[in-house]
């Protein structure tokens, strides 16, 4: 379970979020919807813990993000950026044992015949989904992506997807930034809109 | 195979400390015989084995210290040199020198070297994140001022103030070895043993640590501390290099390329072939510098350029996947 609590995040002067409050519910899959520039991503880094808001609590399982150890952290949640960076030459394998074991994730994301290739020389959409999987590896409670879909094919959509469904079956909170363009959120437990 | 691949290049510095010993101005008898009976033969024991061994310590000092750069700044182009912490360990030392307090070489010259060091560095870093988050732009074009302005206060002071001592701007700029006692390989060996033992620790932080900033975090690396760690070691390493030899050029940023292309880029595999290669180009350097232009030597930074650089231009015309420039 995640609780944000009349949180209000500011960048640059610039009030990005002001005064929100949210429970996302655990063993579910939340996308989080909306424009360029809207906060979505702002939002879901907060409740990584990347960013402290000015006001307000974000709690994950009782444990506060800004106030917990790194280390800590990365056992109660997990997250994906939307464009990950690859500038030295480990294999994918490398890669995504940095998150924890790397068969059976490597299956479920079509990435075991690219397992000993170098990670910098990877497409946009298989770079996304090695860096889905390395969060996925860390096997956390909860689950944060950002827009894990914007550069992968139907075919790639329709893993990851069905690998999410079946995470939160298994009690994982899944939390999903999806750009407004994206039609189907069918299967999503609950859209955010409109957070602002 | 990749088992006795990492052997090789323990078994070419074998090779170079053998050719350097045995060769010089002066011909040693029965160089075997020599080198078996320790205290034999002066030459052999008192000058050349006390000049090997530093040349082993500060290259290796020197490849692990490259790669402590490269690994807290993410950076393909960091190394002691440029990010300033060459000149501030010069900075360091001479002040301490000039100012009589310390000796070249000794344990207490090499204190205040990584002193100077670890203050130089993280000034750059610290100017380079005044107005914004670090970036590898400003932290190469802070690095290069910073040690522009470190390196001309170390000529003005050498110039300014005339110790016997004190080294020539020379010898701060382009390093010797030329000066070494045994016990300056003693206080190079004890600054090796902790400024490795401080990288080791930090490797597998930098594996996570290359993938940015917020993924380290996300993986549980505080990247605050990490990086703080690979400074002073790099600090320590170069310090400790700088303040006894000089400033020795190319090796931090060749080897740990070098050691790169050929292992990949796992840092705690790289520490020991960053040190491995960095010590086997310098005892090459040195036999070279020592011997071409016999009995005259060469400035020994200029060595390093000149046998380290084709060998890293041979290796990035080569097209790799091993480190890509975002």
């Amino acid at each position: 379970m995640i609780t944000i609590n009349e949180i209000t995040i500011v960048r640059d002067n610039r009030e990005i979020i002001y005064d929100y409050s949210e429970q996302i519910p655990a063993g579910s899959i939340t996308v989080i919807v909306g424009p360029n520039g809207s906060g979505k991503s702002t939002l879901l880094a907060a409740i990584a813990g990347d960013i402290v808001p000015a006001k307000g609590t974000i709690t994950i399982d009782d444990a506060h993000p800004a106030l917990t150890s790194a280390a800590k952290l990365s056992t109660l949640r997990a997250m994906a950026m939307q464009n990950q960076l690859y500038t030295l030459g480990f294999t994918v394998r490398q890669i995504i044992e940095m998150g924890g074991s790397a068969d059976d994730i490597m299956e479920q994301l079509h990435l075991t015949h690219i397992a000993d290739r170098h990670v910098t020389t990877l497409s946009g959409g298989e770079s996304q989904r090695v860096a889905i999987a390395q969060a996925i590896a860390q096997k956390t409670s909860v689950l944060l992506l950002d827009e894990p879909l914007a550069a992968q094919d139907i075919d790639s959509r329709r893993r990851i997807i069905d690998l999410l469904k079946k995470l939160a079956d298994a009690g994982t909170t899944v939390v999903v930034v999806a750009h407004s363009h994206e039609n189907d959120l069918s299967w999503a437990d609950k859209v955010i809109k409109d957070f602002l | 195979m990749k088992k006795y691949r990492s052997f090789a290049n323990g078994l070419i510095l074998l090779a170079f400390i053998l050719v350097a010993l045995s060769v010089g101005a002066t011909h040693i008898d029965n160089f075997w015989s020599a080198l078996t009976h320790p205290g034999s033969n002066e030459i052999l024991w008192q000058i050349r084995i006390p000049r090997v061994a530093a040349a082993v310590l500060v290259g290796g000092a020197l490849g692990i210290a490259g790669l402590m750069a490269q690994g807290a700044c993410n950076n393909a182009l960091a190394e002691p040199a440029i990010l300033g912490t060459s000149a501030g360990a010069s900075f360091g030392a001479v002040i301490a020198i000039l100012t009589g307090l310390v000796q070249v070489g000794s344990v207490a010259a090499v204190l205040c070297g990584a002193v100077g060091a670890l203050l130089a560095t993280s000034l750059t870093f610290k100017l380079a994140s005044l107005r914004s988050n670090l970036s590898s732009f400003a932290l190469i074009i802070v690095g290069i001022a910073v040690s522009a302005t470190i390196t001309a206060l170390v000529g003005l002071a050498t110039t300014m103030v005339t110790r016997a001592d004190a080294r020539s701007i020379s010898f701060w700029n382009f390093g010797s070895l030329s000066l070494i006692t045994t016990s300056n390989v003693w206080s190079l060996f004890c600054v090796f043993i902790v400024g490795a033992s401080i990288a080791w620790k930090v490797a597998p932080s930098l594996d996570l640590l290359s993938l940015g900033d917020a993924t380290a975090f996300h993986l549980g690396i505080d990247t605050r501390r990490v990086r703080a760690l690979a400074l002073v070691a790099l600090s320590i390493l170069a310090g400790g290099a700088v303040s006894t030899v000089g400033t020795i050029a190319f090796l931090g940023l060749a080897a740990p390329h070098i050691a790169r292309f050929m292992y990949g880029p796992a840092h705690r595999y790289l520490i020991i072939q960053s040190a491995l290669i960095g010590a086997s180009l310098l005892v090459l350097a040195d036999t070279a510098a020592r011997t071409v232009a016999a009995p005259n030597e060469l400035p020994i930074g200029l060595v390093t350029s000149l046998i380290g650089a084709p060998i890293l231009i041979a290796l990035v015309s080569v097209k790799n996947t091993i480190w890509k420039t975002p």
